[in-house]
This record gives C-alpha cells, structure tokens and sequence, in this order.
C-alpha cells in the first residue's frame, strides 16, 4: 500500500507531500530450520571476525591472524634470501611444530568463545532465537560450528601460505617439492582439525556456563591451565633421567591436542611427551580426546535445549 | 492449516512448575485478528506464549496455533510466528538495520531480502532515521519499536507482543498502539499480552482474560462491553438544576466526575432527560449510554469465578 497525500488534498503535485509507505508482504522464499541454522552460523563467524562492528572488536581476531602468519612469511623470506647458499638447508621449524602454536590460539579463544555466548545469555537474545524456527541444537551447531571454522582457517592458512612459499623458493622446483611432501595434503587438515575441534568444543562448553564474558575467558584459561598444572604435579619432569611415561599426561588438556597432531605427523607420541614411553599411550589420548569433546557437546546440547523442562 | 483456522485453540491446557500452576485446563478457540490477552502478573499470559512458540512444553492438554499442533511441529509454528518479549532482549552493540535482518535471515529469509525488509519494517515502525545506530544507545521507545520491527521482519501470519507498551511515556504509549492497530490492517494477527485494560480496549477485537492461570473470559470486545442502564449527561456546570428536575420526574441521578448519571429505563427515560435538559435550555455537551468498562468486566468475572 502507498499513498500520498498533498497539501489540502493536492496530491504529489503540490508542495509537499506525506508518504504513508505502509506495509509490503513478503512473498518470496523462505527458508525453513536448515536456512535459519546457517544464518546463525553466519551471524556468529560475522561476530567472531568483529565484522560490522566497531574496529575495536576487529581488533583481536586480525592480529592473532598476523601473529600465526607472520611466522611462515619469515620462513618463505629467508629461504628466498638464502638460497644458493649453505644456510638454505636451515629449517626455522617444521610443519608439525607449526601446528603448536596453541597458546595462542588458547588466547583467542578465551576471547571469542565468551563473544560469541555470553551476550545472548546476558542480554537476553536467547529467547528471541528461539521464537525462530531453531531447535537447541541447532544453535550448538551454529556456534561450535563457527568458532571451528575460524579457529581451522587461523591455523590452516599459515600452513598454506608456508607450503606455497617453500614451493615457490625451492631450488628443487615446486612440483618435486610438492611430491615430496604429498603426505601434507592429508597431515595438516587434519592435524588441523584435531586442534581447532577440541578447543572449538571445549571453549564453547565453558563460556556457556556464565554470562559474563570476563568470567567466562578466565575460565577457558584458567580450566586449561589447571589440568596442565595437575598433570605435571602426576607426572613430575618428563624430561628428568629416567622419566617411563604415565598415564597422568592424558589430564593435560593443553598438550592432547599437541599429541594427536604427533600421532597424525609421527604416527606415534612424541618422545617429549608426558606421555612418552606409556603402552598405547597415543590409543589412550586418542580415547580421552573423543572423550572431552563428546562430554562438551553434550553438556552444550544439554544446557541449550529449548524447551522447559 | 488454512487462514480460516482459529489463531490460538487450546483443550484442557494445564501447566505446572514445582509450586506454581502456571495455566490450568485452559480451553480457548480464538479467532484471527487483534487479540488482547489480559490478567494481572502472574495470569499465565507470558507462560501461555512460551508454549504456543513450543518453548514449554505443557504439563497436560493440546495447544493449536494457526492450526498447526505445537506439540507435534514447533518449527512449523515458529515459522509462521513473530514474537516481541517483554523484557530488552536485543544486541546492544550491533546496529538496528544489523539486528533486524539478521533475525530475518534467522526467520530463514535469504539475505539480500531480509536486508531489504529491514529497512521496509524499520521505516514502518519510524525507526529508518535511526538504522544504522546501534541498539545499546537507542531510547526505551526505540527499543520497543525496534523489538516490534524483528517481529514483523518475516511478514508473520501472528505476532505475539508482550507488554508492548511497557515502560513506555504517554506518547510512545499511543504511538506504539496505533502500531498495534495497523497491523490487523496488513493482514497480521495480532495476540497483545497485557495487563493494562485500557490498551486492549483500544485495540482489540477480540479479549481473552486470565486469572491465576484460569480462563476468565473470551470473547468479542463489543459484546463484553455492555450497556450498563447508565446515561451519561454533559451539561456543562448546572448539574444541581439537572439534579432537582429529573428527581421531580421519578429518575435517579447522581453526579460522578463531573457528568450527570442518570438511571434509565427504556426508551422513555431518554425522551424525559432531552425534554427536561430542552426545558431548563441547558447547553448538551454529550449524552451517551454507558458502558461497562474491561476493568468493570474483569472485576465482575474474575470475582463470579465462572468462565465464559
């Protein structure tokens, strides 16, 4: 409906005119629960990337962005600027170690994961999501979802980025290297997805606890922190003479990520491990991995259930 | 499901918390249209729309919206659902353009639409000067409109407003019910839970009241507000001469808030209040029969203790 409505009656041939635009239905397309499930997981990376809000916000996600890829840069740079010498052989670290960077990842996690929950709890979003056709579970999905998909892209593409750079400065030539290093199509996403899953899940998990989102990082840190410390108050020094292994390194949290992306290079724990030297050390980890990361899902599933009970 | 189905049909709806009956066997057929559903804090309004967006599940009893069976689509009632909270439920730090269309994508519009009806539903609730600002430095008003705005983003068959005029001045008060009043002229029901009487009485074609979780009553706003043997007389200050007169010709008369009430039966008394008003050659502001108020009605019913 539009009308307009002129000085005295004139209509829009006078000198001013109201417009009452009125309402226009929609009769287009209209998604049912999968569109409103992947809307909320745009919605969410949108969130997380500080994307249509303030710089401020952007701020975070962008230099943990550079902070994980200025490492391979430098690595491409000076292979460029040693080649045809003796130093060219150095290798700054391998694609395995690179992998490790997760404190910092910790870090952004701790930020974002209380972003990305906490408000919808404190402001009170939650019940006018779920006045829109999503389930509960739907909205676990979305948020984990999104929180993977930024915490894999921030460790894959430093990868990629050093992959191509080593190709393109290699004195060997891209495609032999390349097929040299054909196992790393496979190692890295995974590997990759190893770590980004687990603190996806487990970060979620925890910020959904709180609404206040200071509270709620300090969490994510503290509660990782707090395994690290009781695992190595079982273990003791793995690096001691003498050290066999124990089973204590599986309450490490920070470091079982660390073990399955060993167990994905290596095909075996890494002898640094507290973990090392234990029989089906690596079964082990693998089954307390799934273990954690099943436990967060439920609790998420558990917590976000829509409905009254 | 088709338009004619009733808005809202519930049988023997019954919910229970630990120690409070929140709605019990509630039986409602109510048509479409703009609905008021009154009561008092703690009647079971907000309780009554968790259950028909299936965000609570009742503790007995069956619950059609649109007529669809909430229980066994909720997804399919969501859909067709729009719904405005009570309480300040938005993003604070994301603009209202942002926030609009990203509930009309969560209400499964494709995204360059639900840009686009955004900004249709944020000009239509006068919120399009203020788009691009963000929620957390916007008025209450704007807050309530812009709560109405990301109801109505996905063009609902019903919008389901809970206390919309909360907080809100006189003059947002007014200017956010003739917004309630426009949308059953696009087509959009309407269920406006309240307590405030005199809003539904503005609004509403149809009232449904609650008490304590009971039905009170349901039914159509004109026919609850009846006539109630009162005559209303204007006459300006000569009220006492009003008075003394209709006395003498065997009619009882009182003054209340400043108008003569006079009590009438049939038509004849109006013919004896015109002759005497003509004879005394009293200017006549206003003479009209009284109605009952909702407040009257809900006092009157509530009271009885019987639903009808």
């Amino acid at each position: 409906m539009t009308t307009a409505v002129g000085p005295g009656g004139g209509g829009i041939g006078g000198v001013g005119a109201i417009y009452d635009r009125g309402y226009r239905p929609y009769d287009g397309e209209h998604g049912g629960r999968s569109a409103a499930r992947l809307a909320l997981y745009r919605a969410s990376i949108r969130r997380a990337l500080g994307l249509r809000r303030s710089w401020r916000q952007k701020t975070a996600p962008f230099v943990l962005l550079g902070i994980a890829v200025i490492p391979a840069i430098v690595n491409v740079g000076a292979k460029y600027l040693t080649r045809d010498t003796v130093a060219s052989d150095i290798e700054f670290f391998t694609y395995r170690e690179y992998i490790g960077v997760s404190n910092a990842l910790l870090v952004f996690v701790a930020l974002t994961a209380p972003d990305l929950m906490c408000p919808d709890r404190r402001q009170r979003v939650l019940p006018l999501l779920f006045s829109r056709p999503l389930r509960g579970s739907d909205y676990v999905l979305a948020k984990v979802g999104a929180m993977f998909t930024i915490l894999f892209t921030f460790s894959f593409l430093p990868q990629v980025v050093l992959f191509v750079g080593q190709m393109l400065v290699t004195e060997d030539g891209s495609l032999t290297y390349a097929q040299d290093n054909a196992e790393l199509v496979w190692q890295v996403p995974l590997a990759v997805t190893a770590l980004a899953g687990f603190y996806s899940t487990v970060g979620i998990a925890v910020a959904s606890l709180t609404g206040r989102r200071i509270t709620a990082g300090a969490s994510i840190i503290g509660f990782f922190l707090v395994t690290s410390i009781i695992s190595g108050s079982i273990t003791g020094d793995p690096e001691r003479k003498g050290y066999e292994g124990s089973l204590g390194g599986l309450v490490n949290l920070i470091d079982l990520p660390a073990v399955l992306r060993d167990l994905v290079f290596l095909g075996h724990v890494d002898e640094e491990s507290q973990l090392s030297g234990v029989a089906g050390g690596g079964a082990w980890a693998l089954v307390v991995y799934l273990l954690v990361v099943a436990t967060a899902m439920a609790a998420l599933f558990y917590r976000y259930d829509e409905v009254d009970r | 499901m088709t338009t004619a189905s009733p808005l809202l049909r519930t049988q023997g709806l019954t919910k229970r918390y630990a120690s409070v009956t929140a709605t019990d066997d509630l039986d409602l057929e109510v048509p479409r249209g703009r609905v008021g559903l009154v009561g008092a804090n703690g009647a079971g309004k907000t309780t009554l729309f968790r259950m028909m967006l299936g965000l609570s599940r009742p503790t007995s009893g069956s619950l059609e919206v649109c007529g669809i069976d909430v229980h066994e689509d909720p997804i399919g009632v969501r859909s067709r659902l729009g719904y405005m909270p009570e309480h300040d439920c938005l993003p604070l730090d994301q603009t209202a353009a942002d926030v609009v269309s990203t509930f009309g994508e969560l209400s499964g519009l494709p995204a360059r639409a639900a840009r686009q009806r955004a900004s249709d539903v944020l000009d239509l609730v006068g919120l399009d000067e203020a788009r691009f600002r963000p929620i957390g430095g916007f008025s209450t008003g704007m807050r309530q409109r812009a709560k109405l705005a990301q109801a109505l983003v996905a063009d609902p068959e019903l919008v389901l407003l809970d206390e919309p005029t909360a907080g809100l001045d006189p003059l947002g008060r007014g200017e956010m019910l003739a917004l309630v009043a426009r949308l059953g002229t696009f087509g959009i029901s309407v269920l406006l839970a309240t307590h405030l009487l005199d809003d539904v009485q503005q609004v509403c074609d149809h009232v449904v009241m609650l008490d304590g979780g009971r039905l009170v009553v349901s039914g159509g706003t004109g026919s609850l507000l009846e006539r109630t043997g009162l005559l209303t007389v204007d006459v300006g200050p000569n009220r006492e001469d009003l008075l003394a007169v209709l006395a003498d010709e065997g009619l009882t008369a009182s003054v209340i808030n400043g108008v003569v009430e006079v009590q009438i039966h049939g038509d004849e008394s109006l013919d004896v209040v015109r002759d005497v008003v003509a004879r005394l050659g009293l200017p006549l502001h206003r003479m009209t029969s009284r109605l009952t108020s909702l407040d009257e009605v809900f006092v009157d019913r509530a009271g009885s203790g019987a639903p009808s």
